[in-house]
């Protein structure tokens, strides 16, 4: 099965040391495939992807909103590193680490390594990275670089090299952790007998020391991760990370600044925070003294940041490191800061800003890849040989231009793994790998993640490793010398019963906003597609009491937005149904209801997301936009919508998270009953009422009931007051007030005075008077409720919610 | 010889609001910095509302700086900064003897222990103020082959002054350098980054200036442009003179007609008021400035 795996061609090849021999630490593996099937095989990797979609484990390339993400891709076969080599690689990135923090303790301190022409003045001052404000920072325990990661490739010669290193917020560590989950399961036995190095403690050690190194005060100790949200190609990440640390996930917008402190806004008031684990990028992490377009930042951070009072993991500034310019002077600032050789030496990469440099790149350029020394000066790499003579002339003069933009580095031929293929046979492929390493800064040292993200390239020609250009990744086993050190599981075990969390560390006002919005929209959705159901079909039928009952229908039709005014009632109801383009039509409504979702992915179940993104799949084309292909699509998406509901019936916790969806939610089908209601009672109550009761989801009850054709007062009784009809006014407006009142147990007032008036009110009707349309009492009941619960969202809005902040324009003088 | 002049200054900044905002962050680069020819003999900031909290500090250009939060709802914030120094005669005369231009860049690919960090942190380009072939063509027109520094830097102080028109209507804050070059006319901070982008591409170390300048001399009659507004200029470094300033706005040396607030790579390091607000839908800005020099300063 192995014979199309093609012989090296000026690569190194981590499984074989000569024709057909594996080397020593591959050869279990080897055997493994060798003796299995191909069926046993394909079934290996069929499993793993199953898992993969069923985790939901993804990396989004062009994130949308329609959630386009693209799967996690895996290659179930490990890259395996012996004991010995993965020492030396462990001293020398941990050595690298400690350099780095060093230097990035002068840069945004003493500068003595500018002053003392060990960095060129201009390659700091010239790069975006270097963040003026965070210059003099109390940084706690001057641990300025938390997380380290390197990107290493090795020689054909068989030398490791790095080729980045990456300061700013590192990904890929969630992702080896789920890569480890996925293959151990897949090669339990192999996992075992070749005793492959834990992850576990990595992660544990990131935890522990981050709230060692964390400033103290105000409460327990609070750990954050910062998100830059949903759209992030690494969102996956950040929610995996977020639970298996146990830090809140949070966006920019839910953390503020007081008191020179930072605050978690959750619904219970604010909430101190003492450390953020930080995967936004700094530049954006304040608006108020970094990117003032920033709408991700918080304002005041880095004013925090300066006066230590909040640790930031890594520290603002961080990224000047990512600049490749520096690579080429790390062996003397080692031999100057350290005292000792640099270990692990960089690719040989020399800083056009050098006039010397320059000029021997310019020399060999065919032999070289140029390469942007600020990620946000958005250049393209270039390879040196892939330049014919006139495009070489071009870049030469862009290169003479602006020198200082670029670096030149050594073009490597990077070495070569096996893959699993993907097409039908089933067999190995060589493709080119690299590997991600990790370091963690501990208060005795930089800890090594004995593993890694190994990337593969894209395709068997492809030369360059990238997550972002479509490569794929594999996990990475470092064998251990002697007993795996098991001390820390995978799953945490060291939860104790009173360590349990009924409620966590308090939800975020931003949650709580989005799961009251996603209970209202998908109520509004379900009232919609009822209501466009129940107008659309009056032209179908041929009845005396649904001919009256146009008018009540359309007047509510107009009240939601389906008709506009002047505009021809019909015509307006069917472009509602179908037409992506109406602005208060059933597809629009159905896609505001995917944005708030998408919003809230954290929070969601695989099943339930994939429900989610499915609402719009099979819309009428155009011949299908006729009233009987639009009722039928209507059925379609209500019948979606109740799907739907029952993940939250069944699914979720009944905590404040919960309880916040059910306000939004019952609030929306408060309103909407008793403007319908209110319909109703138009043009003195005779215009029918079966209507109603269809609209209401009540018929089937009502006819059980009372076998009768409609009346007023039992389908009064059935839709406004009965409190054991899920549909009726006063269900809904008392489900609210209950869980207004569980939430006014836990923070106090926020809105159950708005409402109980209005349900005492209603309860306190005389049903054989009160229950018709003449009823003034009824009437006042129904607007006094309507208006109640208006009040409601402005007060819910207020207590809990947040507001955006928007950037201040600046004063200009003369 | 120029006597040195005391100055009252008081500038006035005064946001309107159409909707209230909840809380507003600020941080003003109001207060005037202190400099060896430069004395502040008195200054307060005062902020309405009142702040909730308010710190003041020391930015990484050596500004002085103050931070500003307003926590209670407010649909208009007025920031009144009132200032007094005494300015003394601190640059050379046009005049004054000077060496070739050239000695006042840098050894390329030298760095050692004589290396001025504070000095090479404005030879390069920053976000506002890009390196430019276009901006290198118009400064050498001035900048010949080994002519003596203050001649040239004052020829292109003027050449900027005759060649480009003054008019607050062309520009706004986001206008770029090569906008600029094209539209040939802008206001000082234009006009600041013009020329600032000018000696950059040239490899000249240049700061950009934020301050006042003065708005009527002693003998009521010159008036400078930009001088009921806060104003900007430029200062460049030669190892024979120092740091000396230019405004290319009045086409001179900046010495003690300037009122100096603080010093930057660019406007943005030192705008005089950047903030983040919550909760406004639309803003309006007004500013209102004076300087007005006290008659005898000895008499303090």
């Amino acid at each position: 099965m192995v014979t199309t795996y093609a012989n090296p061609d000026g690569r190194f090849d981590e499984l074989f040391a000569g024709k057909g021999v594996p080397r020593a630490h591959w050869s279990r593996l080897y055997s493994t495939l060798a003796k299995a099937t191909a069926d046993e095989i394909g079934a290996m990797r069929v499993a793993a992807e199953r898992q993969i979609r069923e985790s939901g484990v993804t990396y989004n390339v062009y994130a949308d909103p329609k959630g386009h993400d693209r799967p996690w891709d895996l290659d179930v076969l490990p890259f395996i590193i012996d004991s010995q080599e993965w020492q030396v690689l462990e001293a020398g990135i941990a050595q690298r680490a400690t350099l780095l923090n060093r230097i990035l303790g002068d840069l945004y301190g003493p500068q003595l390594t500018m002053r003392e022409g060990l960095i060129p003045p201009p390659l700091v001052f010239s790069h975006g990275g270097f963040l003026r404000p965070a210059h003099g920072a109390a940084v706690p325990g001057d641990v300025h670089l938390h997380i380290y990661a390197a990107d290493l490739a090795r020689s054909p010669d068989g030398r490791w090299w790095v080729m980045n290193d990456r300061t700013q917020a590192a990904s890929g560590a969630g992702y080896a952790l789920e890569n480890r989950l996925l293959v151990s399961r897949t090669f339990p036995k192999l996992y075992r007998d070749m005793r492959v190095q834990h992850l576990a403690r990595f992660f544990a050690t990131l935890r522990d020391s981050l709230l060692h190194f964390a400033p103290r005060g105000d409460g327990a100790a609070l750990v954050v991760l910062l998100t830059p949200g949903p759209f992030n190609e690494t969102y996956f990440e950040h929610t995996l990370l977020s639970r298996y640390l146990g830090f809140p996930l949070v966006e920019g917008g839910d953390l503020t600044v007081r008191n020179g402190r930072v605050w978690l806004k959750t619904i219970g008031g604010l909430r101190r925070v003492h450390a953020i684990l930080r995967r936004q990028d700094d530049s954006y992490c304040d608006p108020l003294e970094l990117r003032s377009d920033s709408a991700l930042g918080v304002a005041g951070l880095t004013e925090c940041a300066r006066n230590g009072t909040v640790l930031i993991a890594n520290s603002l500034g961080s990224g000047i490191l990512e600049s490749g310019a520096l690579l080429g002077f790390l062996p003397r600032l080692s031999e100057r800061l350290l005292g000792e050789e640099l270990k692990l030496p960089s690719i040989a990469t020399w800083w056009c800003g050098e006039p010397a440099a320059l000029e021997d790149a310019i020399e060999k350029m065919d032999h070289l890849v140029f390469k942007p020394v600020d990620r946000s000066h958005n250049l393209d790499i270039v390879f040196g040989n892939d330049l014919d003579e006139e495009s070489l002339q071009d870049f030469r003069s862009t290169l003479k231009a602006r020198p200082e933009r670029y670096i030149a580095q050594e073009l490597v031929h990077v070495s070569q793994a096996p893959v699993l293929s993907r097409g039908a046979e089933v067999g190995l492929e060589p493709r080119c790998v690299g590997l991600r390493v990790f370091a963690v800064a501990t208060p005795g040292g930089y800890m090594v993640m004995p593993g890694g993200l190994t990337r593969v390239a894209s395709s068997a020609k492809a030369r360059v490793v990238s997550m972002q250009r479509g490569g794929g990744s594999k996990d990475t086993w470092v064998l251990s010398p002697g007993q795996v050190d098991t001390s820390f599981t995978l799953l945490r075990t060291t939860v104790t019963a009173a360590d349990l969390v009924r409620s966590p560390a308090g939800l975020p006002s931003r949650l709580a906003e989005n799961l009251y919005w996603f209970g209202r929209y998908q109520e509004r959705c379900e009232d919609t597609a009822r209501l466009l159901r129940l107008a659309l079909s009056l032209k179908l039928q041929e009845n005396e009491d649904e001919e009256n009952s146009q008018l009540p229908i359309h007047e509510l039709a107009s009240e939601n937005g389906l008709i506009a005014a002047g505009e021809d009632a019909d015509r307006e109801l069917l472009r509602a149904a179908v037409d992506i383009e109406h602005p208060d039509g059933m597809p629009r409504k159905l896609r505001t209801l995917q944005q708030v979702a998408f919003h809230l992915r954290e929070r969601m179940s695989h099943d339930n997301w994939r429900a989610i993104n499915g609402l719009l799949d099979e819309m009428p084309e155009d011949e299908g936009k006729a009233v009987p292909g639009a009722l039928q699509w209507l059925d379609v998406v209500a019948s979606r919508l109740i799907t739907l509901s029952g993940f939250a019936l069944d699914g979720m916790t009944r905590d404040h998270a919960w309880r916040f969806m059910s306000i939004g939610r019952r609030l929306e089908r408060l309103l909407f009953q008793c403007a319908a209601v209110q319909c109703a009672f138009l043009h003195d109550g005779q215009s029918g009422l079966s209507w109603l009761l269809t609209l209401s989801d009540s018929i089937v009850t009502y006819r059980a009931r009372y076998m009768t054709s409609p009346e007023w007062l039992p389908v009064l009784d059935l839709v406004v007051v009965d409190p054991s009809n899920p549909r009726s006014v006063l269900f809904q407006a008392g489900g609210v007030l209950d869980y207004l009142e569980v939430l006014e147990r836990s923070y106090g007032p926020c809105g159950s005075d708005l409402l109980r008036p209005h349900v005492r009110f209603l309860q306190t009707l005389d049903k054989a008077k009160d229950l018709n349309p003449e009823s003034k009492a009824l009437r006042e009941a129904i607007t006094g409720l309507r208006g109640g619960a208006l009040d409601l969202n402005d007060r819910l809005t207020r207590c809990f919610f947040n507001v955006r902040q928007s950037p201040l324009i600046s004063s200009f003088g003369a | 010889m120029a006597e040195p002049i005391r100055y009252r200054v008081s500038h006035e900044t005064v946001y309107k609001y159409t909707s209230p905002v909840d809380v507003s962050r600020q941080i003003a680069h109001l207060s005037p910095r202190e400099i060896s020819w430069q004395e502040v003999v008195s200054h307060r900031l005062d902020v309405k509302p009142d702040p909730g909290e308010r710190t003041e500090g020391v930015d990484y250009f050596g500004n002085p700086y103050s931070s500003i939060m307003v926590d209670v709802p407010h649909d208009a914030l007025v920031v009144r900064a009132e200032s007094e120094v005494i300015v003394s005669p601190h640059s050379p005369a046009p005049g004054a003897a000077s060496p070739p231009w050239e000695s006042a860049l840098a050894i390329p690919g030298v760095w050692d222990r004589t290396t001025k960090l504070d000095v090479e942190q404005y030879r390069v380009p920053s976000p506002a103020v890009p390196v430019l072939k276009s901006t290198r063509d118009y400064a050498r027109r001035s900048f010949a082959d080994k002519r003596p520094w203050m001649d040239a830097m004052l020829e292109l102080t003027q050449r900027i002054r005759r060649e480009f028109k003054y008019d607050t209507k062309s520009t706004t804050v986001s206008t770029s350098v090569e906008e600029v070059l094209e539209l040939r006319s802008g206001v000082c901070q234009d006009f600041a980054h013009l020329m600032l982008s000018c000696l950059r591409s040239l490899g000249l170390p240049a700061r950009y200036v934020s301050g006042y300048v003065l708005n009527r001399r002693k003998d009521g009659k010159d008036s400078n442009a930009g001088a009921d507004a806060s104003h900007a200029w430029v200062a460049s470094h030669c190892p024979a003179h120092g740091w000396v300033a230019f405004d290319p706005t009045n086409g001179k040396i900046a010495d003690t007609e300037f009122v100096t607030l603080g010093w930057g790579r660019e406007y943005h390091d030192v705008s005089p008021l950047r903030g983040v607000v919550r909760g406004a839908a639309d803003q309006k800005l007004a500013v209102a400035v004076s300087v007005v020099p006290v008659e005898d300063p000895a008499s303090v």
